[in-house]
């Protein structure tokens, strides 16, 4: 096994972080802006995955322009979602003992968890992907399959398209304010509460655009909302909650180290982000990338 | 009135105790329902337990937990390899379950007293998670997702004999905790909770208390998981899951978490209502988590402080209209 091995291994790595990153990105958005860890996010994920799945029925998935059909029209619906659970439970509730905003989301992850069992059953689904995402090529003598490389790519994608929209845009400077100092910028007159509403919308949005993404990869199962909330409630802690960037570096060192100490360790590799999760919260509570709150 | 009204409330405790305790006499006479109920009731007064162990951290210490499964869990593994693999007596393990676990909060609480409100919550969630995912993975040890089963029943001890002990411990429980809220410790607990930064300006030593806090409920949890775990005489990686952490959470905020009987009122309106579907259809129980969704939305929105809450303000209610009867 030489270094070539190990740089495949980065690279798979690298897109596996790609696709925790799309989720966990939309939990730390609406951390930041509406202080809540939304364990529906979750959730959200799954039942965007499980809404391509019926779409891909509809549709069918074997072409390419059928297979973005799904991502356009997906997770738009998850955000829809995102919207009324918004605007009909987290808004009464704003300023509240926090405890409660968090089990206000928890109860809205026990409705759509079960709802998605009834829904769709306790069986394994997925979508077929088109032929051209469902190949591999050669790449330093090892193959690696297109749709990482698709995965990769969509997460570049998303991550560039929220740094332009939050740095270089004026919705962007209100998210940004709402989430620094909310009192201030509702007393210049902006509408805090359409903010926040906005950032939950758009946090659902790619949680939805994460499920489809997962929904290719043929493993779309009940428990997968809860293993992923978990696993972006990690990603997002060791990235510094709030912070994007943050969520897109703890999402690679999740990536990276999971299937690095899956060479060496095997299934105990799990443990990696619970691990990196306690010693991040040990020594630097605010994350890598956060900042202090005292 | 304040006495007279104390003497009621003691009257009334007194004979819901008498009532548990006389509940098998009139349980024993309906054959296989009656066994089924006396388990259903075992179940209910041990996850009292456990919920009221998490309420002394989350309603009167005012830290919240996303990981007392992890305690629960830990008693009911300890109980069942004890048992099992090392052939100790059920009080031995009991005290082992309540032991080990009051070293894991020790461990966890320690690092989870030093950082504030969420941070503290997450880093409960972390150590659940390690610990859950230990005993899924190390399947020599802890027969992974399969579980312990078969663990052994003394022969004296008949589903009715078992509802009795649980009952006497959880009462003992009761007033150990009691004892412990009502002493210069628990006000300090709640000094804290209610401001933390003045409890450490005037020489209160906060981490300290917290942690003690902490392990006490740890031990608690660690003493109804070992309950359960002979109760269920089978222990699986669900027991650790943080689910049965978010489930605790839930029933103290629906009994009401300010208040001392609030979080097993909680736990037992819980349960019975998941029987009572479960009787009704099986469907309908098999949706359990919609119906806990809605009760939890619900109370949330509307009942903030819970069934307890909800009581004391329809009984401020009722005596307000008594009164007004009385002046026309």
């Amino acid at each position: 096994m030489g270094i070539e091995f190990y740089l495949m291994m980065v690279i798979n790595g690298l897109c596996q972080g790609m696709g925790i990153f799309i989720v966990a990105s939309g939990l730390s958005l609406v951390f930041g802006t509406l202080r809540v860890i939304n364990f529906a996010h979750g959730s959200f994920y799954m039942l965007g995955a499980y809404i391509a799945v019926s779409l891909g029925t509809l549709l069918g998935t074997e072409s390419l322009f059928a297979f973005f059909m799904l991502m356009v029209l997906a997770p738009p619906m998850i955000a829809l979602l995102g919207l009324v659970v918004e605007a009909s439970l987290l808004r009464k509730i704003y300023g509240q003992e926090h405890l409660l905003q968090l089990l206000l989301t928890y109860g809205v992850l026990l409705l759509l968890d079960d709802a998605c069992r009834l829904i769709w059953g306790g069986r394994y689904l997925g979508v077929t992907r088109p032929e051209i995402l469902a190949g591999s090529i050669d790449i330093l003598g090892h193959s690696l399959p297109t749709y990482n490389i698709f995965l990769l790519s969509l997460g570049a994608m998303i991550a560039a398209g929220l740094w332009l929209l939050l740095y270089r845009s004026r919705a962007g400077n209100f998210i940004r304010a709402a989430t620094s100092n909310p009192i201030m910028l509702g007393s210049l007159g902006v509408n805090v509460a359409r903010v926040r509403t906005i950032a939950f919308v758009l946090g659902a949005w790619l949680a939805g655009i994460g499920g489809v993404a997962m929904a290719g990869l043929g493993t779309i199962n009940l428990g997968m909302g809860v293993e992923k909330i978990i696993e972006c409630i990690a990603v997002v802690i060791i990235g510094g909650l709030g912070s994007i960037g943050g969520a897109l570096l703890g999402s690679m060192i999740i990536g990276i180290g999971l299937t690095l100490i899956q060479l060496s360790f095997g299934k105990l590799a799990v443990v990696f982000p619970y691990i990196a999760m306690a010693l991040i919260l040990i020594v630097r509570p605010w994350g890598l990338f956060g900042k202090t709150e005292r | 009135m304040s006495v007279s009204w104390k003497h009621k409330k003691n009257a009334g405790v007194a004979i819901a105790i008498l009532a548990l305790f006389i509940l098998p006499l009139f349980l024993s006479q309906l054959g296989k329902t009656g066994q089924f109920w006396t388990w259903v009731v075992t179940e209910m007064i041990i996850m009292a337990l456990y919920v009221m162990s998490l309420n002394l951290v989350l309603g009167y210490g005012g830290m919240v937990s996303f990981g007392h499964a992890a305690f629960f869990g830990v008693g009911a593994y300890t109980l069942a390899l004890l048992m099992k693999n090392a052939g100790l007596s059920l009080i031995l393990a009991l005290l082992g379950a309540c032991g080990l676990a009051a070293v894991a909060a020790w461990i966890i609480g320690w690092f989870c007293v030093r950082l504030f409100g969420l941070y503290s919550a997450m880093l409960t969630l972390a150590f659940a998670q390690l610990i859950y995912i230990i005993a899924l993975k190390w399947y020599d040890f802890t027969g992974g997702d399969d579980g312990i089963h078969g663990i052994p029943v003394p022969a004296f001890l008949s589903p009715v004999n078992y509802y009795l002990v649980c009952l006497t411990v959880f009462i003992a429980c009761l007033l150990i905790m009691k004892i412990i809220i009502n002493s210069s410790f628990g006000l300090t607990i709640r000094i804290i909770r209610e401001n933390a930064e003045r409890a450490k300006f005037i020489g209160i030593n906060v981490r300290r208390y917290q942690l003690i806090n902490f392990i006490i409920a740890g031990a608690f949890a660690g003493l109804a998981g070992g309950l359960f775990a002979e109760l269920n005489r089978f222990v699986q990686t669900e027991f650790l899951h943080w689910s049965k952490s978010g489930d605790a959470v839930l029933a103290c905020l629906v009994g009401g978490m300010y208040s001392f009987i609030g979080p097993a009122i909680g736990s037992t309106v819980l349960i019975f209502l998941r029987i009572i579907l479960q009787q009704l259809h099986q469907d309908l129980v098999q949706s359990w988590a919609i119906f806990l969704g809605i009760i939890l939305l619900a109370v949330v929105l509307f009942a903030p402080d819970g069934f307890v809450g909800l009581y004391n303000r329809l009984l401020k209610k009722t005596q307000r209209n008594a009164e007004m009867n009385k002046s026309n």
